[in-house]
């Protein structure tokens, strides 16, 4: 039997706030001792209170609208109880009856629009560290604001599923609401999988992978489940709904310890929290802040940059904005300059951090199109444009340093052709191709080339040594 | 409502706490009583009453994200927990 798979991904986004969800201590934890950005109230000391952090609700306005999610008028905080270390409070302050943000959805490169059924404020939990016989804990991580947002069930392949992931990581960035740093736990994904035969309208039991930290284990994540209920169901057995840890060293996922259901979380409304109550005003307002998205940009330059090229560009929010800053007739050369030189090689990260500016990608452009630089000299200077050393010159002043503009005046490289047709060296060539010997026009060419010293713009040399030679 | 010794157990192991036999007994007894007294506010109608989270009819009380020197530091915190290690508060393993 056929079986088709369906999943569901549930993804939690660090928000990059100053300070955290509920205190006004440190919320960039990044490189800094453990349990040193950590306030009474993280601790839930007797008597503390929590204070929401407005940024986390502008920012999950930006989330949400990034999904082309309603954002809800009214929200509100709910405790979730579990015991366990990495909490002192003993419950999570989350959004279960009303969440802050609505429905929506996300439309992937391949077309597929994954629904969005709703996306949540919520705290982060401490980090434990397990050794053995006990365990460490750092709560530098309790109440980072977080953001869930919770698919609907409208994906159906591993390969759609990394794409959704990677979309929502693009979406996220883009918005300008996380750090995206997915080896640091920025944003992690957890993995419903299901599978039904082919035809059925009910969905099978599903398992749940937690935890995901990149697009890749997702995908292979889900692969494996595939297989693994596939030769379940196969075998006539039933696929048990449970909990799973993945591992990608083994490749494999494994049963985790069964965490409370949902009644055993004892959901109830948060006291100390009053509701939010957004204006249609202030949604409008907040939402206007949102740049452009991937969406847009492959709307607007699907028709220039190939879509393999595009598809790797649009990882870099700043790079994008900056070409979307750029003459129209420079876009296809600057992307690709961008691709070949800086993607290829890997240096993407610290080149992309300070990017030449649209005036300087845009002269560098129009040299290479009236041909005043080689294809050559033109990825020479687009290297140059990075440069500490260079910085600020522009294009043409680093070409002209450099020596690398061609002559293109067409009577100065004439003169330059007459003196090396005069030497007694080419006129073999010459006469080799007068007598029908295509080939050595090369060798004349590079002979001026030579003899200006690589300034020269061979295609024209070329098109006066057939004039000079007929 | 009644209690079942099921029920305790199983509350007991949502808060990690190991329960003995006498306690299993008296808190069955204990637990049936106190919902007993609250269900006194079962006797009330509250079809068509919307639920009510809060009395005090605040709304949006938020802060500005600006970050504020601690009362507590670093080494106050880690006091106050039973054993540490490398400023990090060390439990028993719970899995």
């Amino acid at each position: 039997m056929k079986y088709v798979p369906t999943i569901g991904i549930e993804c939690h986004v660090q928000l990059c706030t100053k300070t955290k969800l509920f205190s006004e201590v440190d919320n960039d934890a990044r490189g800094k001792e453990p349990n040193s950005c950590v306030s009474p109230v993280d601790y839930a000391l007797p008597g503390m209170l929590p204070r929401l952090n407005g940024e986390a609700v502008r920012l999950a306005i930006l989330a949400g609208r990034a999904m082309n999610c309603e954002i809800n008028s009214y929200s509100r905080f709910d405790r979730k109880h579990y015991f366990y270390p990495d909490s002192p409070k003993g419950y999570q302050i989350t959004q279960f009856y009303h969440p802050i943000i609505g429905v929506g959805y996300v439309e992937l490169p391949s077309g597929t629009k994954v629904r969005i059924e709703h996306a949540h404020l919520e705290g982060d939990a401490g980090k434990l560290t397990h050794f053995d016989g006990y365990s460490l804990v750092d709560l530098n991580r309790v109440d980072t604001p977080l953001i869930e947002i919770v698919s609907m069930p409208d994906i159906h392949s591993a390969k759609d599923a990394h794409d959704y992931c990677k979309e929502l990581w693009r979406l996220m960035r883009y918005a300008g609401v996380t750090y995206g740093d997915l080896y640091n736990g920025n944003m992690r994904f957890d993995v419903n999988t299901s599978l039904a035969p082919e035809g059925s309208d009910k969905l099978g039991t599903r398992t749940e992978v937690k935890n995901l930290n990149s697009f890749r284990s997702v995908e292979r994540a889900v692969e494996y489940e595939i297989a693994r209920q596939t030769k379940v169901l196969e075998s006539g057995e039933k696929v048990v709904q449970q909990t799973l840890g993945w591992s990608d060293a083994t490749g494999k996922t494994s049963p985790q310890r069964s965490k409370e259901v949902a009644a055993d979380y004892r959901y109830m409304p948060e006291p100390d929290l009053p509701p939010i109550r957004l204006s249609r005003e202030f949604i409008e307002t907040e939402s206007a802040k949102l740049p452009l998205m991937p969406a847009s940009y492959r709307a607007k330059f699907g028709s220039v940059i190939p879509t393999d090229t595009l598809e790797i560009l649009l990882d870099y929010p700043e790079l994008m904005s900056r070409l979307g800053e750029i003459a129209p007739h420079a876009i296809s050369l600057v992307s690709n300059l961008f691709t070949s030189v800086l993607l290829a090689e890997e240096k993407s990260a610290e080149y992309l951090n300070d990017l030449p500016t649209a005036a300087e990608l845009s002269e560098l452009a129009e040299m290479n199109e009236k041909k005043e630089l080689s294809s050559t000299a033109t990825k020479e200077v687009f290297l140059r444009l990075f440069d500490p050393q260079m910085k600020g010159r522009g294009a043409r002043q680093i070409a002209k340093e450099l020596g690398l503009i061609q002559e293109n005046n067409l009577g100065a490289l004439e003169k330059i052709v007459d003196v090396v047709l005069a030497k007694p060296e080419t006129k073999k060539a010459q006469d080799d191709f007068r007598n029908g010997e295509e080939k050595v026009i090369g060798f004349l060419v590079g002979q001026v080339m030579k003899e200006s010293h690589g300034k020269a713009n061979p295609s024209a040399v070329q098109e006066i040594l057939r004039k000079k030679l007929a | 409502m009644e209690i079942k010794r099921e029920d305790i157990i199983h509350l007991g192991k949502l808060s990690n706490f190991d329960l003995s036999e006498k306690e299993i007994e008296s808190l069955s007894k204990d637990i049936s009583e106190i919902i007993k007294y609250i269900s006194q506010l079962d006797e009330l109608n509250t079809d068509g009453v919307e639920p009510t989270y809060q009395v005090f009819e605040m709304e949006n009380v938020w802060r500005s994200d600006e970050i504020l020197e601690q009362d507590a530091s670093m080494e106050q915190l880690l006091a106050l927990t039973k054993e540490e290690k490398d400023n990090q508060i060390k439990v028993p393993k719970v899995l």
